[in-house]
C-alpha cells in the first residue's frame, strides 16, 4: 500500500473514489446542478447584454433641454454650469438656434421651400444636448433640469430608455432569484449525495473516530467529493452555455432589428472568464457547504 | 490511569440511571474486568471512558486530566491514548489485514516509514504475520479479533479498552484472546475488559469491578462472584 494518508493526494484520491462509487447519484446531482447553473447563466448573460446595450443607447441618446427663447446669453451660460453640476450628467453640448435650423434643413433635403423665410425669423429654439453616465437616473436628472431657470422643456426619446431600464431591472431580479434557487437546490442535492457516501462509509468513519482521527481529517475526502461535483458541474455548464450562447448570438446578430440599430452584443469570449469564475466559486462553495452539512450528524460522537 | 468520581449517567430516553454514583480508580498498568449481567451498565461505562457519552454528573479523569469540560476538538487526542476493541471486531471488509492495521496509523497521520516498521511488529505480536495480505472474511472470528487487537495497540496507546472482546468466540479462542490481552498488559498497557464471561474472569483472577443495575457492588481481586 503506497497511499499517503496525510497528503493532498490522499484527499483527492478518496474524493474521486466516492464520486465513482456513487456514479448514479453523482451523475444525477451533476445534472441537476448543471440545469440550475445553466438557468442562472442564461439570465446572467442576458442581464450583462441588456446593460451593455443600455450603455450604448445611453451614449447615443441623451436628452434635449430646450432653452427659453427670451433667455439672455448669461442665463444660457449659467444654465450650462448648473446642468453640469447635476449628478450623473456626462456631457452638455450647446446647439444654437442656427444649429437647429441647419440640422432641420439638412433633414428636409430637397424640400427647402418649406422653410422659406425661416432664416429671418428662426422658429427653432436653442438647446443643450445632455448625456448621462447612468441611464437609470434619467427621470431624476430630468426633474432637476426642469427646476432650473431658463429651461422651457425637455424632449427625449424617453420610452426606449425607460423600457430598457425596466427590462434590466426585471432581469436582475430573475437572476437573483435564480441564484438563490441554484444555491438552495444544489446544496440539497449535494448534501443528499454525500450523505449516501457517508452512510456507505459509516464503519470507516466510526473506526477513524475511535482511533483518534480529527474531524477535519475525516471530513477532508467528503469535502473534496463535494468540490469535485461542483467543479465538474461548472465546466460542463460553461460548455453548454458557450454553445448555446454562440448559436443564439449568431441568430440575433443576423436579425434585421439589430442590424438596423448601431448596437453590438458581447461576444462570448468577453464573458466566458467571468461566468466560469462565478461558476467555479459557486460550485466550490456549494460543494464545501453541502459536505459540511451532510457530515454534521456523523461527527458528533 | 482512569478515575471515576461520583459518576452518574442517565440516558435522555430512559427514566432510570444507567450508571449510579460510580467511584473507582484504575491505575496505570493495571488489568481490570468490568462485569455484570446484561443491561447492568458495562458498555455505558466504556462509552463514558471513551467520551462517546457524557456523564450526567461527576468527573472522569483520564491520565490525570479531567475530561468533563474537554473541548470536542480535543477528544480525538484523548482517544489516541486508548485502543478500543469490540465484540463485533469492526474491521473494514475491503481492506487486507495489513491495511486495516495501517489505516489506524494513517488516520493519525503517521509517516509511511513508521507504518512500515510498526504494522509487521504488532501483527507478529498477535500471531498473524502470515495473514497480512488476507481479507477479513477469510479469517476466523478469533483471527479477526486479533486483527482488531493489533489495530487497537498499533499507535501505542497507554490504555486498551475492550467491550465483550470474546462475546462472539468459542471458549478456547476466547481464552487465547484473553492471553493476548494479558500479554499486552504485561508490556505496560492498562487494560479494561467489560465482559459477562464468568469462567474466564474466574480463571484470570484479576481485579473485578462488578456492576448491578448501574451500581458498583464489588471491587476487588478475584473471580466473578468473589474471592477464589
Ligand atoms: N443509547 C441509549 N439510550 C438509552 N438507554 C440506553 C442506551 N444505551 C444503553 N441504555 C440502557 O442503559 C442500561 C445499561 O446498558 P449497557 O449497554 O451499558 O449494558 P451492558 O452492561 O453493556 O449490557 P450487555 O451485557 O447486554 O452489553 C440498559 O438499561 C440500557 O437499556
Ligand atoms: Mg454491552
Amino acid at each position: 500500500m503506497t497511499v499517503r494518508y496525510n497528503s493532498i493526494g490522499y484527499l483527492i484520491a478518496e474524493g474521486f473514489k466516492s464520486v465513482f462509487k456513487q456514479k448514479k447519484m453523482t451523475g444525477a446531482s451533476i445534472i441537476i446542478m448543471c440545469a440550475t447553473m445553466f438557468m442562472f447563466g442564461v439570465f446572467y448573460l442576458l442581464g450583462e447584454n441588456v446593460n451593455y446595450v443600455m450603455k450604448q443607447v445611453e451614449n447615443q441618446q441623451g436628452m434635449r433641454v430646450i432653452i427659453n427663447d427670451d433667455a439672455t446669453e448669461t442665463q444660457i451660460d449659467d444654465l450650462k454650469v448648473k446642468i453640469q453640476q447635476i449628478d450623473n450628467v456626462s456631457t452638455v453640448t450647446f446647439y444654437s438656434k442656427e444649429d437647429a435650423l441647419a440640422s432641420m434643413k439638412s433633414i428636409l433635403g430637397d424640400h427647402q421651400d418649406l422653410m422659406a423665410g425661416y432664416d429671418e425669423d428662426n422658429p427653432f429654439p436653442a438647446s443643450y444636448f445632455v448625456t448621462l453616465t447612468d441611464l437609470t437616473q434619467n427621470s431624476k436628472v430630468q426633474e432637476k433640469i426642469l427646476d432650473l431657470d431658463g429651461v422651457d422643456e425637455i424632449s427625449t426619446d424617453n420610452d426606449t430608455i425607460a423600457n430598457l431600464s425596466k427590462v434590466a431591472q426585471s432581469i436582475q431580479t430573475v437572476t437573483l432569484v435564480l441564484l438563490s434557487l441554484l444555491i438552495v437546490i444544489s446544496i440539497f442535492i449535494i448534501v443528499y449525495t454525500i450523505k449516501l457516501t457517508v452512510y456507505a462509509r459509516r464503519r470507516e468513519i466510526s473506526i477513524m473516530k475511535y482511533v483518534g482521527a480529527t474531524n477535519s481529517f475525516i471530513r477532508g475526502p467528503f469535502i473534496v467529493e463535494g468540490i469535485i461535483i461542483g467543479i465538474i458541474s461548472a465546466f460542463v455548464t460553461i460548455g453548454i452555455v458557450a454553445l448555446s450562447y454562440n448559436a443564439v448570438l449568431d441568430r440575433v446578430l443576423e436579425s434585421s432589428v439589430i442590424k438596423s440599430l448601431t448596437i453590438s452584443l458581447y461576444g462570448f469570449s468577453e464573458l466566458i472568464l467571468r461566468v466560469l469564475i462565478v461558476y467555479i466559486i459557486l460550485g466550490t462553495v456549494i460543494g464545501v457547504l453541502g459536505s459540511m452539512i451532510s457530515m454534521r450528524k456523523y461527527l458528533k460522537v | 490511569m482512569i478515575e471515576f468520581r461520583n459518576v452518574s449517567k442517565k440516558y435522555n430516553s430512559s427514566d432510570n440511571a444507567a450508571i449510579h454514583n460510580a467511584t473507582f480508580k484504575i491505575n496505570k498498568g493495571e488489568f481490570a474486568f468490568l462485569v455484570g449481567s446484561s443491561g447492568s451498565g458495562k458498555s455505558t461505562m466504556i462509552k463514558l471512558i471513551l467520551k462517546e457519552e457524557e456523564p450526567t454528573s461527576g468527573k472522569i479523569i483520564i491520565n490525570g486530566k479531567d475530561t468533563t469540560f474537554l473541548k470536542p476538538s480535543k477528544v480525538p487526542y484523548l482517544r489516541r491514548s486508548m485502543g478500543v476493541v469490540f465484540q463485533d471486531f469492526r474491521l473494514l471488509p475491503d481492506k487486507t489485514v495489513y491495511e486495516n492495521v495501517a489505516f489506524a496509523m494513517y488516520v493519525v497521520k503517521a509517516t509511511p516509514k513508521h507504518v512500515r516498521r510498526q504494522v509487521p511488529m504488532v501483527l507478529s505480536l498477535v500471531g498473524l504475520s502470515d495473514k497480512a495480505k488476507v481479507y477479513p472474511n477469510e479469517l476466523s472470528g478469533g483471527e479477526q479479533q486479533r486483527v482488531a487487537l493489533a489495530r487497537a495497540i498499533v499507535n501505542n496507546p497507554s490504555m486498551l479498552i475492550a467491550d465483550e472482546p470474546t462475546g462472539n468466540l468459542d471458549p478456547n479462542t476466547a481464552w487465547d484472546i484473553m492471553g493476548l490481552l494479558n500479554d499486552i498488559n504485561l508490556r505496560g498497557t492498562t487494560v479494561v475488559v467489560a465482559t459477562h464471561a464468568k469462567d474466564i474472569v474466574d480463571r484470570m483472577n484479576k481485579r473485578v469491578i462488578r456492576i448491578d443495575k448501574g451500581n458498583i457492588i464489588r471491587d476487588e481481586k478475584g473471580g466473578y462472584d468473589g474471592e477464589i
